[in-house]
């Protein structure tokens, strides 16, 4: 056992201490903050420039005034009235009319001018629609994709419509009065009222969500550096030296062990990050604004998550250093570890796209199968419904298949090392696994 | 009580049999040969001594006892091709592998602080092993093998890559080792440290014993044929002689005659001492480089 711990820390200190270890981890904390600290970085630059009003030009035909109709001066007056009205802080556009003559083409040419005088940004065309009696509009700027300005001034124009209409101020408060729907995510088996508010399941959402993520990234990295670590070692022969000081299983489950604690400090390394960046009162501010609190997490997705954590940690973990006991030259490990990184993906995948569909057969049936629970199960307790004992059968199936996977790759493990050259066939393996008696 | 005794192990992979019925004993403070052509079986013997691989046939036997993990514990393992982790510092693996061998980690520490003082690169402590040249990581393999101090010592090609200087220095600390008592399984293609070291060998062959013995007993079993001749002056119709096979003249002076038995050296030498002043004659014994390339090649053809 006292073996076990010295190459258990031997590992770990020797990772920790690594160049790739220390880099990865600071730029990781860096990104991470930086992504959470954006809304209010992006928020000081607007409070510098003020709201950025939009100056948007029309054509304003005096001979239109005077007719009873519905005239494209008409309306762009309507919509200065309208963007006028809204509060200024939030006001995006103004309107500004520009004298014209009546004349399309001249006109036209005038708006233009009017844009390469710097008088406005750009300027909204109205032409007749016969089949809806009313107009179409054409926002032209020199700028691309002005999404935003085509979206605002619909909505004006659509406010305005009802003007044309010739509709009572009451009738118009009743038509925008905006209707409450919110939606509760609720536990039909039990009947237990304890459901989800949507703020809940949205915060439950991005919590699977970054689980899923940090499950399948940690499995990955983790374990490709276990299989690239059984490989060097075998490569560079400290192996033989190595096996006849500790039995392998000891020498396997040390290092697997020592990753592992690599994987949780960083971890915690990336969640105080998170922790600490999120509680600065500045950002607080900020993600309450979106409606985000992380005391909306249920404490129930917290622990499954770090149960499927850990089991799925050591199944994939024990594999990966089978892999690279069987590998010879770290050029060739790419491809050996391929299957394993092809299964995590899938789990990965499945749960990934499942997100709003977590409670289907395939999310069902996969919550039971070993290399795909973490994923799908941390799923289900996040954002579906899942009774107490499917959890526990899923763990217990999840221990089963360590114990044996482990097993089976320690005695992989214990030939591969000693099987130098190409990389063994089943049948070589057991072949060899046989000549060994193992 | 031998430390460390084999008896008549056979290994089998699959169809090919790797080492067939091999047998050898070693006492304390002894250095034992383990001498053959690549792909041999030598590998694999050692690898049984290790307890890497189980014998299909035979036993082996440390101080009497069959192999356990203790055992391991007092084995001492250089082997072939070297291994060290290269961004590791020395101090730092040393210690670990030392603890992995039972010690504690102050007695490691210390221990290897003398042996780098002892082979003079006390400032290779905290270096990391791929900053130091080929013959120094050497020289820190050598110390990763016997730093806690085994009691049986494995040994494949231990001087390979060394230059001369530091050949002499670890050799002189297997000696060392040696004469406080080791046990030491030694295996080299350098045949003159096996005549220098070992005082007894086996010579395997495609999986089996040769040849195997006492040094000295060994090299009696073989004729002496070899006949070093050197004189004041020249010496003619040496080939014409009776049992000369045949005359090769030295570079530096000399003559080296193969002869078909040892009783015509008595002519070669009336032979010679009737036309010049003989300054050196001597019926040479066969070199354990000669008994070699005999048995082993031999049986080649």
């Amino acid at each position: 056992m006292s073996d076990f711990w010295t190459v258990t820390g031997f590992t770990f200190r020797n990772k920790v201490k690594g160049k790739a270890f220390v880099v990865t981890t600071i730029i990781l904390v860096l990104i991470l903050s930086l992504v959470i600290n954006l809304p209010y970085i992006i928020s000081l630059f607007k409070g510098e420039g003020g709201n950025d009003v939009e100056k948007v030009g029309y054509v304003s035909v005096q001979s239109d005034m005077l007719k009873s109709s519905v005239t494209p001066t008409l309306i762009g007056g309507w919509l200065k009235e309208y963007y006028e009205s809204q509060p200024e802080e939030s006001r995006s556009l103004t309107m500004v009319p520009i004298e014209g003559s009546g004349d399309a083409a001249a006109d036209e040419s005038l708006l233009k001018k009017a844009i390469a005088d710097g008088k406005v940004d750009g300027y909204v065309e109205l032409t007749p629609n016969k089949a809806t009696g009313f107009y179409d509009a054409v926002y032209k700027s020199e700028k691309m994709m002005e999404g935003s300005i085509a979206t605002e001034l619909r909505s004006g124009l659509q406010i305005v419509k009802t003007n044309a209409a010739g509709l009572t101020d009451a009738q118009k408060k009743l038509l925008y009065a905006p209707v409450e729907v919110s939606s509760m995510q609720i536990n039909a088996g039990t009947g237990e009222e304890s459901g989800r508010t949507a703020a809940q399941q949205g915060v439950n959402i991005g919590l699977v969500y970054a689980v899923l993520f940090l499950l399948f990234m940690s499995i990955m990295a983790t374990g490709q550096v276990i299989a690239s670590e059984v490989t060097t070692e075998k490569s560079s022969r400290i192996m033989e030296v190595l096996i006849t000081s500790v039995s392998p299983l000891n020498s396997m489950f040390g290092k697997i062990m020592g990753m592992f604690f690599v994987g949780i400090l960083q971890i915690a390394i990336y969640v105080a990050t998170v922790v600490i960046n999120v509680n600065i009162p500045t950002n607080k501010d900020a993600l309450g604004n979106m409606n985000i609190h992380l005391n909306d997490a249920s404490p129930d997705l917290l622990i499954v998550g770090l149960l499927f954590y850990l089991t799925g940690y050591f199944l994939y973990a024990t594999l990966y250093a089978a892999v690279g006991s069987l590998v010879s030259r770290t050029e060739d490990l790419g491809q050996a570890v391929m299957p394993l990184t092809f299964l995590s993906l899938g789990g990965f995948y499945i749960g990934m796209f499942s997100l709003s569909v977590p409670d289907s057969m395939l999310v069902k049936v996969t919550s039971f199968i070993p290399f795909f629970s973490p994923y799908t199960m941390v799923l289900r307790s996040g954002v579906g419904s899942v009774e107490y004992w499917e959890i526990g059968l899923s763990l217990v199936i999840m221990l089963v298949s360590i114990y044996v996977f482990g097993w089976l790759s320690a005695k992989i493990y214990r030939t591969g090392v000693l099987l130098y050259g190409k990389r063994p066939s089943i049948k070589e393996l057991r072949k060899a696994m046989k000549a060994y008696k193992i | 009580m031998k430390p460390l005794v084999v008896e008549k192990v056979v290994k089998q992979y699959g169809d090919h049999t790797a080492v067939n019925g091999i047998s050898l004993e070693i006492d304390r403070g002894e250095i034992y040969g383990l001498l053959g052509a690549n792909g041999a079986g030598k590998t694999t013997t050692m690898r049984m001594v290790l307890g890497l691989i189980f014998p299909d046939e035979g036993k082996i036997l440390y101080d009497g006892k069959p192999y356990s993990k203790e055992q391991l514990r007092q084995i001492g393992y250089l082997p072939e091709e070297r291994g060290l982790y290269p961004k590791v510092a020395v101090s730092e693996q040393l210690t670990y592998l030392a603890r992995l061998k039972g010690m504690s980690a102050a007695d490691a520490d210390k221990s290897l602080k003398s042996w780098l003082e002892r082979f003079g690169v006390p400032e290779y402590y905290s270096k990391r092993v791929e900053e130091l040249s080929k013959g120094n990581q050497q020289k820190i393999q050598f110390i990763a093998t016997i730093i806690h101090k085994p009691q049986l010592l494995i040994l494949d090609e231990a001087f390979s890559g060394l230059d001369p200087v530091n050949v002499e220095l670890l050799k002189s600390t297997v000696k060392e080792l040696r004469d406080n008592g080791s046990t030491i399984l030694f295996s080299t293609h350098r045949m003159e440290h096996v005549e220098e070291l070992c005082r007894n060998i086996t010579i395997l062959h495609r999986s089996n014993e040769v040849l195997k013995g006492s040094l000295k007993e060994i090299k009696s079993r073989f004729p002496r044929e070899r006949v070093r001749l050197a004189a004041e002056g020249e010496i003619k119709g040496l080939e014409s002689l009776p049992g000369v096979l045949g005359v090769k003249v030295l570079e530096q002076g000399g003559y080296e005659i193969r002869i078909a038995d040892e009783a015509s050296g008595r002519g070669i030498l009336h032979h010679a001492m009737s036309q010049a002043e003989v300054s050196r004659f001597e019926i040479m014994e066969p070199t354990l480089n000669e008994i070699f390339i005999k048995t082993v090649g031999e049986r080649h053809e």
